[in-house]
């Protein structure tokens, strides 16, 4: 009814028009032409529901995609980023004349010969494996030096197995006792003994030490130390004897080679992508840049010439790093603590020699110094492109969730159309409930699949204690994936079209469930995913895309059958363990180096990125291959 | 009695299942009642361990301000080993008090008087589920696996609401109304369901016998029985406290004025938080009356089915309460089962499961970022709230709408399955 009037409403407008003015007249027109066109158009739709419920749904979600896709390529232009700024008022980063000069360079000289005159006796006494021979001649060093610079200092054993391959070592750390504090709270300043790309961090460590005395202050360690420092360690670590106060922030130096630098890499990702506040970047670039005139670096871009395509190529690297979700440095055991760290890694050849390190770090100390409170002005989640441009959450986020929204637009579509093309019946819904439980049953084998997975993953996890190192066979492993991956879901088409061997064969209504249902999931999964790692549900989001137009495909053999093995072909492309093996292949690192790390990440890290993969992507990705394999039989 | 094979496979499963959980995740019970969305300060297992540390101490349980549960759980617990040191037998009493609650359910459902009442006989009765389903869905409900596995205490007052409800459809008055004061001696807030669930009972009497029964009379004695229970129980409370106001303050005091405002699934801690303290009083009181202002209204409206008053009123509960908890939802997801024949009625499920699946996933991970990351705030948690209450609002409305046109085609026959539209 009310359609109607507004339409009689138009025409009337559109006859009462004889116009004083052509451009009234045009307004008047133009007004009424929408009138006429909108509710014409929603008619059409509602008569025609082949459209309204096939078409629309596929192309809304194409649109999510290629919109959530437009988007994330948007955000390195001027319009859509800003520059960063420090929020924190407090911090005052470089403010303070740093006296980290002169006398000092001396001390850094003795310590560093001391330092390798150890490293050239381990050499000496055992060629095999000098580092691990001399370890603990090296610590006593270390606690020395810290002891006479007049310390408190302790130190840790820890040991930690991961896919069959040990790591043990030794960390030795000291407590400086602010004079005038309460010891409430505390700074960390870290230097690996190797550095994240192994080496040795000789001139890192000794600045530590260096800076340790004059303040009167390892990958496995860090983490060894920080869950020790909160007593959430495993048995085989050993508990701290001495405590600070909060650990307000951390700073890792890692300074592996002699020549002097050019200038700062800040590498700021942690585990599961969480990021250190903006706060603690801003003020390491502010102090490089405009106290010490020492550019920054961020995620190996070298030469970066603020040009759309390296702003692009810098998000592009920020977002693998936080999609992967593992430690890219030793600062990165420090975030889950909600302890907000970065890694200062000096890079390049230039005049910059280890004091400007020095004193940078002094002075980023003492502006966390400052700190009343924990960082919490500034932004948790954002993706740099320069070091002095980001994009923050709010400008972002909504690319991965128009992605993650494409599944759920997909999935009430299919919903609504099983109750459509039900039957003309008034009880629509009892036809389409029955299938409701049967849908959940059709997708338990996927669950069940799931569980086994992890249960494999779990005796890997026990047969560790023989000491083998499982990860000679990964790269088997991965190889016999893909061919269940292509086996699997034929057999569960197949048993599914014949009911499972103890029902009616499904009717294709249930498929559209199926699909419904393991589409709602994945929009589920990935949206609340998006809000604790961006760059995971994005990546995943875009290789679930085809699932969503996949389906079950009818018609004569001759057209089904190549169609659908074309299309199985091309979706275990998208497979996990295919994806793998062809980033690693693109990359060049070996796969077994890579669930090497993957492994060590669970263990050791805490880090879930296979957990997603497993419980979030490959389900769904096996629930589609299920349907389209199901129109072969 | 013949072994029904069927619901024994049923229950079976549903305690192998929870047997399995706990061993193969010991941590887990631990981590959910951990969870404010599991435990609330009310039915807290941990806080339940504080008093019951002071209680087998000799000191009164309630010094500390820490545990408000109801006083007669504490002699129970006592007889239960050590859970640090045992916590199997605990566990398992929890299991056996869901597998109990079950059976009640399953009572209600064979009685048939969701859909055959004295005054109602829905149009669709053959649509339904029989007993064991109706069990199953609640045994397998994973928000009623949560609550059993954190060990929460609202699971007491689920058994003495379903069993209230399951005397009352079976026409034992006299043991509802006992049940129903036992619910309302634990966490008050079942009191709320006298009206209903006496008209309940007063509808079995007057099927049963010739002559209908005076209805004040009746009221009035099932009234009086449920009074005396409570004034039983709260006399065994006096022997084990000894101090009668310090008990009834800690308890019912704390669930009137709502003092302590740890976040959880309901609507009333953040704004208790928000709000000026000059007007808590009359929020406080704002906020209760709405909550009681329901009994009244659907009481009158729904009159002729007291057990869809009884449902609905559940899920109102779980919605409005002070401190509602996923226990409370799984309470109201328990009964709703048994409305089957009202399904193809409602139109919002799929957006309403969507709503309560979308926010039981982002519910944690935003209190997550908020309270361990540390880079999301309360409104980040809050929002979700209001998701999950928006949810079971929506679930809720519907199924009050598919039971008044259900009544609606049984008063007008001839106009079945016409389109309505909402005005």
């Amino acid at each position: 009814m009310a359609l109607k009037c507004e339409l009689r409403e138009s025409c009337e407008t559109q006859q009462q028009s004889p116009s004083p003015s052509t451009t009234l007249h045009l307004q008047v027109r133009t007004k009424s032409l929408t009138a006429i066109l909108l509710p014409a158009a929603i008619r059409n739709l509602r008569n025609n529901p082949q459209l309204l419920f096939v078409r629309l749904p596929n192309i809304l979600s194409f649109l999510c995609i290629v919109v959530g896709v437009v988007w994330l390529l948007l955000l390195p232009l001027n319009e859509y980023s800003r520059h960063t700024y420090i929020s924190e008022n407090a911090l005052l980063p470089g403010q303070v004349h740093a006296y980290f000069t002169g006398s000092e360079q001396n001390i850094f000289r003795g310590y560093k010969k001391e330092l390798q005159a150890l490293i050239q006796e381990g050499r000496d006494n055992g060629p095999q494996n000098p580092e691990v021979e001399s370890t603990p001649a090296i610590s006593n060093k270390i606690s020395s030096i810290l002891q006479a610079a007049g310390l408190k200092v302790a130190t840790q054993k820890y040991e930690y197995t991961s896919a069959g391959i040990g790591y043990q070592g030794e960390n030795v750390y000291g407590i400086i006792h602010a004079p005038r504090g309460d010891a409430t709270e505390a700074i960390v300043l870290v230097a690996a003994w190797k550095t994240a790309g192994d080496e040795l961090n000789l001139n890192g460590v000794t600045l530590a030490l260096t800076l340790a005395r004059y303040f009167k202050h390892s990958k496995t360690g860090t983490q060894a130390w920080i869950d020790a420092y909160h007593d959430l360690h495993p048995a085989s670590v050993q508990p701290l004897p001495l405590k600070s106060g909060a650990l307000q922030g951390a700073m890792v130096i890692e300074y592996p080679f002699e020549n002097h630098f050019h200038s700062l890499h800040i590498v700021y990702d942690g585990v599961n992508g969480q990021l250190p506040n903006l706060d603690l970047f801003n003020t390491a670039v502010a102090i490089a840049g405009g106290q010490m005139g020492i550019g920054a670096n961020l995620q190996e871009m070298w030469k970066h010439d603020d040009t759309y395509k390296d702003r692009l190529k810098t998000i592009l690297r920020g977002m693998t790093k936080q999609g992967l979700g593992y430690a890219t440095g030793a600062h990165s055991s420090f975030m889950p603590y909600h302890i907000d760290a970065i890694t200062l890694q000096p890079k390049g050849e230039g005049w910059e020699d280890e004091m400007a390190l020095g004193r940078t770090i002094e002075s980023l100390c003492r502006s966390l110094n400052n700190l009343l409170e924990h960082l919490h002005q500034s932004f948790f989640f954002y993706l740099l492109m320069q070091s002095n441009r980001f994009v923050s959450i709010g400008t972002y986020l909504p690319s991965a969730m128009l992605i993650a929204g494409n599944f759920t637009i997909m999935a009430i579509a299919l919903w609504m159309r099983t109750g459509y093309y039900s039957d003309s019946k008034p009880s629509v819904p009892t036809g389409s409930d029955a299938p409701k439980s049967k849908s959940v049953k059709a997708s338990d084998p996927a669950t069940e699949k799931v569980i086994t997975e992890t249960k494999i993953n779990g005796s890997t996890v026990a047969e560790r204690v023989l000491a083998l190192p499982l990860s000679l066979y990964f790269t088997a492993t991965t190889y016999i994936f893909v061919v269940v991956d292509i086996v699997l879901p034929l057999i569960l088409a197949a048993l599914l079209s014949n009911g499972l061997g103890i029902s009616r064969p499904i009717v294709p209504q249930q498929y559209l469930l199926i699909k419904s249902f393991a589409l709602l999931l994945l929009g589920l999964s990935l949206s609340t995913l998006a809000t604790l790692n961006f760059s995971l549900s994005f990546m995943i989001g875009l290789l679930c895309a085809p699932l969503t137009f996949i389906t079950r495909i009818q018609g004569p053999a001759p057209v089904r059958y190549p169609i659908s093995i074309l299309g199985l072909a091309l979706l275990n492309l998208v497979s996990p363990p295919t994806v793998l093996i062809g980033v690693c292949w693109y990359t060049g690192v070996p796969i077994e180096t890579v669930l090497t790390q993957a492994a060590f990440g669970w263990d050791v890290w805490g880090m879930w990125t296979q957990v997603v993969v497993w419980c979030v992507w490959w389900p769904a990705w096996l629930i589609g291959c299920v349907l389209l394999g199901s129109s072969m039989f | 009695m013949a072994v029904d094979r069927r619901k024994v496979a049923v229950f079976g499963a549903a305690f192998v299942l929870r047997l399995l959980l706990i061993c193969l995740f010991p941590s887990l019970p631990d981590l959910l009642t951990g969870r404010v969305e599991v435990s609330t300060p009310v039915n807290s297992f941990k806080r339940l361990q504080e008093g019951l540390y002071l209680y087998t101490r000799n000191a009164s349980p309630y010094d500390g301000g820490v545990f408000h549960q109801a006083p007669l759980l504490l002699p129970l617990f006592s007889l239960l080993p050590d859970v640090k040191r045992n916590p199997v037998p605990t566990a398992i009493f929890y299991f056996l008090v869901d597998l109990v609650n079950a059976h009640a359910l399953a009572t209600i459902s064979e009685s048939g008087q969701s859909v055959q009442s004295r005054l109602h006989s829905a149009m669709r009765k053959n649509i339904r589920w029989d007993g064991t389903s109706v069990a199953a869905w609640f045994l397998f409900n994973p928000f009623t696996i949560a609550t059993c596995l954190a060990r929460s205490t609202s699971v007491f007052t689920t058994s003495g609401i379903l069993f209230a409800v399951s005397n009352a459809v079976s026409g034992n008055s006299l043991n509802a109304m006992l049940a129903l004061g036992f619910a309302s001696y634990l966490s008050l807030y079942p009191a709320l369901l006298f009206v209903p669930l006496a008209l309940l009972c007063y509808d079995q009497r007057a099927q049963k016998s010739a002559q209908a029964p005076s209805t004040a009379l009746s009221i009035l004695q099932h009234g009086s029985i449920l009074s005396a229970s409570i004034a039983g129980l709260l006399g065994l409370s006096v022997l084990i406290t000894g101090n009668f106001w310090e008990f009834m303050s800690a308890t019912y005091g704390f669930h009137l004025l709502v003092p302590d405002l740890t976040p959880n699934v309901g609507l009333w801690w953040y704004f208790f938080i928000e709000m000026f303290d000059s007007f808590r009083e009359f929020f406080l009181g704002v906020f209760w009356l709405h909550l009681a202002s329901y009994v009244g209204g659907l009481t009158v409206r729904l009159r002729r089915q007291p057990l869809f008053i009884i449902t609905s009123l559940l899920g109102v509960f779980a919605v409005f309460k002070p401190y509602p908890s996923i226990s409370d939802a799984s309470l109201y997801f328990a009964l709703l089962p048994l409305y089957r024949h009202l399904f193809p009625l409602m139109r919002y499920t799929f957006f309403a499961i969507s709503a309560l699946l979308y926010s039981s996933l982002l519910g944690p991970a935003f209190y997550h970022l908020w309270i361990y990351a540390g880079s999301g705030n309360a409104n980040f948690f809050y929002a979700i709230t209001l998701v999950w209450s928006l949810g079971l609002s929506i679930l809720l409305a519907d199924s009050i709408f598919a039971a008044l046109r259900d009544e609606w085609e049984q008063d007008h026959p001839e106009r079945k399955g016409e389109e309505v539209k909402q005005v």
